[in-house]
């Protein structure tokens, strides 16, 4: 039997990286097409432009604080964000799986709608498919998105250095939890709330500051979470990060979820976060902006970049210190 | 983590007298081999003091012969097969010539690649959700566990005497009891000779901390029934060190919040009422009496190994040796005979991206949470 894809292939890990590194980027190689970016950087007419493109296959289609329909808007908004771009224009292709009633489209869709109004982006063009019942989730959407690059930030990995400090802007693993519970796999309970949010108001924040410039790179911390955000970044600078746990913003209810099943919410999904690497004498600036922004109250440095050696280490709490592995499997609940 | 609690007891385990000798203190549940590791708790213990994982991985154990029935069994047409998701990634011997799988499938993930409906669940309930919602399939849960894992399983197999149970699901039982297993390790003279001993927290809350009451009465150590948090791991070390300074060897609850002297009598009950205690197959271990979870009798017709009896037979034959792979140290790093990177595979050949032992698949397996960890 040849090697077969698994779902561990898709979960934003190591595995999902060879993927899209050894299969597409390799094959599909052009000048503009560079997978260490969220985001293509396009010359049009005179004027940079962002462009991106995701797909969302969210299970249930309804959670704590969003539905797929909004996290569509979200999820490619924020892919530009942290691009340095502004959303503008939307694609949208729906894949609908026969049975879906009328009233959860409904709903799906009036949250897009929202979604896109309070983030000021408007959805230009799309197709719809419906697929026989068992061949997809009840919905899967493909957005696309381009918007319009600021010209005050260059993103980019090649600017990382030994002393940026890493940022986030609020607590992590809200959405992957609140997704879990909503599957009510677990027979647990809890009033844990998805990040899910356009977060270019904090993006926005960030032109207010002495030297923008001094921004080098912003991530929203999707598949794979933190955890890969911070080993893409080792990976692509040759740099290694350490990261001090104390500093980590985690909402107790979602570290007791996380104890009990045996998840580490590094590793889980966040759509309403960024990490930012910035040159350290922006940081506190840099905080206090996130702070004033209803989404970045509880924004923190949460490490640094390294050259005494090139893995991702985490300073514990109790004054240990271990290795923070990348995620390759599909995280699993515990059995024990 | 109560930061200021942890700092506490790390300050009293610096404050007792130095080491005389080396002390090796073994745990025997998964979790707290994580907990301990993650917070980097090695680092900041005083030297002499060396944490031994042990058995605390009930996927590490199960059995080759467990793992191959459910992939021959999910392979069957109309099938279903639930497992809890480390059970998924272990891989199995297959230079046997058994013709019920196909060469190239040596775990239940390759099968599920290859075709075969496997769905990893976190619940028992999730068992009833799922062969509800799919009556023309025959759903079988391949339940493997320690006692903290059968005791759910029991509740769910119990509504089969309220006929709530849906009729299409079967259960294939790949339970174990974990004291047998400590017992076992703490009499062998080839394993590390063994200070002191952590009893495992959420097993203690199901069976009570008197079930590890044989520890200090039995082979004379001290031990404590620690949770998961580094406040009660030290808690826990602290009260062993201390033990062993006062040779006075007893068994402490460190983690009183969930364990009370006789546990949690419900959940016995329903173990009692739903699975016999036999001797079971420890993988690479061998046989250890009184130590398997087997179906009751009046709970026969649930049983996986009687409706696919001609594929239980051939499959049980052919992995009767029960073998870890060439060279994999797994079984002993279970019983305390060797610490994870003393295995000439670890981090080598063997690998999370590729494991070739059970201990390097599991979360809850001391060679993964090492090699995670940063431990060369």
């Amino acid at each position: 039997m040849s090697k077969r894809i698994t779902l561990a292939h898709g979960n934003g890990g190591l595995l999902m990286r060879e993927l899209v590194e050894e299969c597409f980027a390799r094959k599909l190689a052009n000048t503009h097409l560079n997978t260490d970016l969220d985001a293509a950087q396009l010359n049009l007419a005179g004027n940079q432009w962002a462009m991106t493109t995701d797909g969302f296959t969210v299970q249930p289609l309804f959670f704590p604080g969003g539905n797929i329909g909004s996290l569509a808007i979200h999820g490619t908004a924020n892919d530009l964000a942290v691009s340095g771009a502004r959303a503008r224009y939307l694609s949208l292709n729906a894949f609908i799986e026969e049975g879906l009633p009328f009233s959860e489209l409904d709903n799906i869709i009036s949250a897009m709608a929202s979604a896109a109004n309070e983030a000021k982006i408007s959805i230009v063009t799309g197709d719809t498919k419906v697929v026989p019942r068992g061949h997809g989730g009840g919905i899967y959407f493909a957005t696309t998105g381009i918007g319009e690059k600021l010209p005050e930030f260059q993103l980019h990995p090649n600017r990382l250095q030994a002393g940026d400090k890493v940022i986030i802007s609020g607590p992590i693993g809200n959405h992957g939890i609140a997704v879990m519970m909503a599957r009510e796999d677990f027979g647990l309970h809890s009033e844990i709330q998805s990040d899910s949010a356009n977060v270019w108001p904090l993006v926005a924040a960030l032109r207010q500051l002495k030297n923008p410039n001094a921004v080098k790179l912003l991530r929203d911390p999707t598949r794979g979470g933190l955890n890969m955000v911070v080993h893409d970044w080792s990976h692509f600078s040759k740099l290694g990060i350490e990261l001090c746990e104390h500093s980590l913003p985690i909402q107790p209810e979602v570290n007791t979820v996380c104890n009990i099943l045996g998840y580490d919410p590094l590793s889980l999904a966040c759509e309403g976060r960024i990490v930012a690497a910035v040159e350290s004498s922006i940081a506190e600036d840099l905080i206090a902006r996130w702070r004033n922004q209803p989404l970045g109250q509880e924004a923190a440095v949460i490490g640094e970049l390294t050259n005494a050696h090139q893995q991702v280490v985490i300073n514990t709490t109790i004054g240990g210190q271990r290795l923070l592995s990348p995620l390759e499997d599909e995280p699993l609940p515990r059995i024990c | 983590m109560n930061t200021s609690g942890a700092q506490l007891w790390l300050d009293k385990i610096h404050q007792l007298p130095e080491l005389a000798a080396p002390f090796n203190l073994l745990n025997v549940c998964g979790g707290h081999e994580r907990s301990i590791t993650h917070a980097g708790l090695r680092g900041v213990l005083p030297k002499g003091l060396n944490l031994i994982p042990g058995p605390g991985c009930p996927v590490c154990v199960c059995p080759e012969a467990d793992i191959a029935l459910a992939i021959a069994i999910a392979m069957q047409a109309n099938v279903v097969l639930l497992a809890f998701g480390d059970l998924l990634r272990v891989p199995i011997n297959r230079t046997n010539p058994c013709k019920l799988l196909p060469k190239s499938v040596k775990s239940l993930s390759q099968a599920k690649a290859a075709g075969a409906d496997i769905q990893p669940i976190a619940s028992p309930l999730e068992a009833k959700k799922i062969a509800a919602q799919q009556p023309n399939k025959t759903v079988v849960f391949f339940a493997a566990g320690f006692e903290t894992t059968m005791a759910p399983v029991a509740a769910l197999l119990t509504e089969f005497f309220s006929h709530s149970l849906p009729r299409n699901l079967l259960f294939l039982i790949s339970g174990r009891k974990t004291w047998p297993a400590v017992r076992k390790l703490l009499a062998d003279a080839e394993s590390a000779p063994i200070h002191g001993l952590i009893a495992p927290g959420h097993v203690a809350t199901v069976m009570g901390a008197h079930e590890w009451q044989f520890i200090p009465d039995e082979f004379k150590i001290p031990s404590a029934i620690a949770g998961f948090e580094s406040e009660s791991l030290l808690r826990a070390f602290h009260s062993i060190l201390q033990q062993q300074i006062s040779h006075k060897p007893q068994l402490e609850n460190c983690y009183p919040q969930a364990v009370k002297t006789h546990g949690n009598l419900h959940a016995q009950t329903l173990l009692d009422r739903c699975f016999k205690v036999t001797s079971s197959q420890w993988r690479g271990i061998g046989s250890i009496n009184n130590s398997g979870f087997t179906l009751v009798p009046a709970l026969a017709e649930l049983d996986a190994h009687n409706h696919y009896a001609d594929i239980s037979l051939a499959i049980h034959e052919a992995y009767s040796q029960n073998t870890m792979p060439k060279n994999c140290k797994c079984a002993e790093v279970v019983m305390a005979k060797g610490l994870p990177n003393q295995c000439p595979l670890y981090g080598t050949s063997c690998s999370p991206r590729q494991p070739l032992g059970p201990c390097m698949v599991s979360d809850e397996g001391a060679c993964r949470i090492w090699w995670s960890a940063g431990h060369e």
